[in-house]
């Protein structure tokens, strides 16, 4: 097999598009990911939501309309993707707590509840509800953080302001991987005459060393300490997505940056290549078979004209469920937009439906129907997804 | 120009390198797209943080959005290069190769100056950082090399850059042998700078006549028949970005074309099967550090690729990181403090994979990692030589 030549080329970087590609990575298959630049995950709060629309995920996925994309994959699958999930990401010295039988809640930097089902370990101890009383640290001059809402929403909280001399995300959580900024950091902590029941961080606490700094700081403290996801740039989101990428290099996988696909070479059942151009000539990297994991409007899986939706590698035939006055609720904030539902419609091989193209599978939130704000189900959905996709797609490549 | 593609994510400021450690630079995005809006080319620009810009090229390769940064910024600095007086550092480093060139001709006594106490002292007063030491110079540069010529059927013109040639002609010599053992003739076409220095310290017009005559040169082989192969991947990045972008040079597409990495090129050779390289085991666990503008030339990482061809190497990837060094950037006073803590974090993180050797295509990475380190620092074409048993040339 040729440098350029691959079982499995994946495209997109996002949850799905890594979990997809470690799953057949680690089966012995030679595996490509190429991606147009970083993923919508580094935005997220890097927490594993399942079906956040009730207690218990399970029951809540079975309440879910029938056409969500949920409904073709087996509860066993995404039982064995969080399972996969959970392994990697305790490999890497970033473990997820939670269950698939109950959600669980994290503190927002608005003081008010975000529903999840796993949660990274920085955020376990989270109060799951308004009882106990809580101490927030902040930083000087950190950007979209305002302890004041928290602490007007609850009993019993206080705050403290600690001056780092900087102030951005990014720059905090590359200072906290530093031995001495931590060490004079904890010196200014013990000064702070903690009484309350927990403590609560900004997550901006390290970048691959995150879980063992909560753990520090809640040993030398004696309390709970948790993170608080931020608005981006989201440290949380930025350790999930660096975890599953060396995970995935750990395992064999190539990976492809900043490599846009301009054309690609089809026979009338199966696409062959895909190609990116750079100012000279263009790479083409072949494939027995394709994973699309390119997300939705925001990841670039597809994009919206006044001519109507076009998914933008393969321009697979896109579902859109009314016609363009059915696309927005008049009500800003309303979940019900109907542009939630566009993607691609697949069966339950995850073979996208409507296309001659057997060698083709995808996962992630490009599926049709998945709603996902309305129904909490993004990483959740992008794992189960992911599973099923790369179960096909070994299936299809062991014909 | 894309700017207005921007939907400010911030990932890009995610991955900017500088805006980790240097609290002064407001990060690629509001240097970048932000800033761009409310620029116009008839007011003079007075953003002297757009000099703290390493041009990395990261956020441009993180942007979901096709937005391009670096390029905005780069454009901004070379305005206000034109229209700001220019510190002694950058019109130094601008003419690099003017000054390697002197430095080589008198290396004997260039080298003992640059790394005596008086040297380090007058660096310092010109606004040079002396956190790593000065490379040496080399006597003996690759373009004295004497060149053998046999027909084979592809035939390449090795754009080798100032490093290779006025400090490490050794890795050059290798080069031409690696080459020429899987049936490459190489010739050495003239060349200058490829311009890059001089578009990092903010001087158009002295990059414009470099990348002129270096197209005009190139070119001609390129009729003639030759692949263009260069192995210093910034050089390379100027040639395939610079070239046609902000150069404007006329024949800059043609260039591209036919411009090649040399592992690329060598992946290349093998793939037509042309060449059919017997790799022998050489064991060994190296930590590859892939140098930004290698991830900006958008073509994957051949290097390790053929790597992964070696038995017995184990080659961890590392390409999170920048070294910070940025080729001019960190020797530059005013940026040393970016350069090293950035340097020192690339450092930790190669060292937690217990590897022995850097790897490196790029030289000023090498520089800067086996200077912070202490480790042995290669070029990936040393470690293949290594295993093909190609003789060290004297």
């Amino acid at each position: 097999m040729g440098a350029n030549e691959y079982d499995a080329v994946i495209i997109g970087a996002g949850v799905a598009g890594l979990a997809a590609a470690s799953f057949l990575a680690e089966q012995n298959l030679k595996v490509a990911l190429i991606t147009r630049g970083e993923p919508t995950a580094c935005l997220s709060t890097g927490a594993v939501d399942v079906c956040s629309k009730g207690d218990r995920p399970l029951s809540a996925i079975k309440k879910l309309p029938p056409e969500h994309p949920f409904h073709l994959v087996a509860e066993e699958t995404l039982r064995v993707s969080l399972d996969k999930f959970q392994q990697i990401m305790k490999a890497a010295g970033l473990p997820y707590v939670g269950s698939i039988e109950k959600n669980r809640f994290i503190l927002t930097a608005l003081g008010t509840f975000k529903t999840s089902c796993l949660v990274p370990a920085t955020m376990e101890a989270s109060p799951q509800d308004a009882s106990e009383s809580l101490h927030v640290v902040t930083f000087k001059g950190l950007k979209d953080f305002y302890p004041g809402y928290i602490i007007s929403r609850r009993k019993n909280a206080k705050c403290s302001i600690y001056d780092a001399g900087i102030s951005s995300t990014m720059s905090l959580a590359a200072h906290f991987e530093e031995r001495p900024f931590f060490e004079k950091f904890l010196l200014w902590l013990e000064k702070q005459n903690i009484y309350q029941d927990k403590i609560a961080f900004p997550a901006v606490l390290g970048l691959e060393s995150a879980a063992e700094i909560v753990n520090t700081l809640a040993v030398l403290t004696g309390k709970p300490v948790f993170e608080i996801p931020t608005l981006p740039p989201s440290m949380p989101g930025r350790r999930l997505f660096n975890a599953l990428k060396k995970n995935l290099r750990d395992k064999g996988g190539d990976i492809y940056w900043s490599w846009p696909v301009t054309g690609i070479e089809t026979t009338d059942t199966v696409i062959e290549t895909v190609t990116s151009f750079s100012e000279g000539h263009a790479t083409s990297i072949s494939g027995k078979a394709f994973i699309l994991a390119t997300g939705s409007f925001i990841g670039g899986g597809l994009t919206a004209t006044r001519e109507g939706i076009r998914e933008n590698i393969f321009h697979l035939p896109v579902h859109i469920p009314g016609p363009h006055e059915t696309w927005f609720d008049d009500n800003y904030f309303s979940m019900n937009h109907g542009i939630g539902r566009v993607g691609i419609a697949a069966d339950a091989a995850m073979h996208p439906l409507g296309t001659s193209w057997k060698n083709i599978f995808v996962c992630g939130s490009i599926l049709a129907e998945t709603q996902i704000l309305k129904n909490g189900c993004g990483h959740g959905l992008a794992l189960a997804t992911a599973l099923a996709a790369a179960k096909s797609c070994a299936e299809y490549l062991a014909r | 120009m894309n700017y207005e593609h921007c939907i400010r994510c911030t990932i890009c400021v995610e991955n900017c390198p500088v805006f980790r450690v240097n609290p002064l630079f407001p990060g690629p995005k509001q240097a970048g797209p932000d800033a761009q809006r409310f620029r116009s080319d008839k007011e003079r620009i007075e953003d002297d943080w757009l000099l703290l810009c390493s041009q990395c090229k990261r956020c441009e390769m993180a942007c979901p959005c096709g937005v391009e940064p670096a390029h905005i910024i780069l454009r901004e600095q070379q305005r206000y290069g034109k229209e700001h007086p220019q510190t002694t550092a950058h019109l130094l480093f601008a003419n690099n190769y003017y000054l390697s060139a002197l430095g080589s001709l008198t290396a004997p006594l260039a080298n003992v100056i640059a790394s005596s106490k008086t040297g380090k002292k007058i660096f310092s007063k010109l606004g040079i950082s002396t956190h790593i030491p000065f490379p040496r110079f080399s006597f003996r540069t690759l373009r004295n090399e004497r060149m053998k010529q046999s027909r084979t059927a592809k035939k390449a013109a090795f754009f080798h850059g100032c490093f290779i040639n006025f400090y490490r002609p050794d890795i050059g010599r290798k080069i031409i042998r690696l080459l020429s053992a899987l049936n490459v003739d190489v010739v050495l076409p003239p060349q200058w700078c490829c311009g890059l220095p001089a578009l990092g310290n903010g001087n158009l017009t002295l990059a414009k006549h470099f990348a002129q005559k270096n197209a005009a040169s190139l070119s001609n082989y390129i009729d003639a028949g030759y692949d263009i192969v260069y192995s210093c991947t910034s050089c390379g990045l100027c040639l395939l970005n610079d070239y046609p972008g902000l150069l404007e040079i006329p024949q800059a597409k043609k260039l591209a074309e036919n411009c090649y990495d040399l592992h690329e090129y060598l992946l290349k050779l093998i793939e037509e099967g042309y060449a059919q390289p017997q790799f022998r085991e050489w064991p060994r666990r190296v930590a590859y550090h892939i140098p930004c503008h290698l991830r900006a030339l958008k073509i994957g990482y051949p290097a390790a690729k053929l790597m992964s061809l070696i038995p017995g190497l184990e080659c961890e990837i590392l390409d999170d990181t920048c070294c910070g060094l940025s080729g001019s950037y960190g020797f530059k006073k005013s940026n040393e403090v970016t350069a090293v803590q950035l340097g020192q974090r690339a450092v930790s993180l190669i060292r937690k994979t217990g590897a022995k050797d850097i790897v490196a295509d790029c030289g000023s990475c090498r520089m800067q990692l086996g200077g912070l380190s202490g480790m042995k620092a290669l070029d990936p074409a040393e470690i293949l030589c290594e295993s093909l048993g190609i003789a060290t040339p004297k």
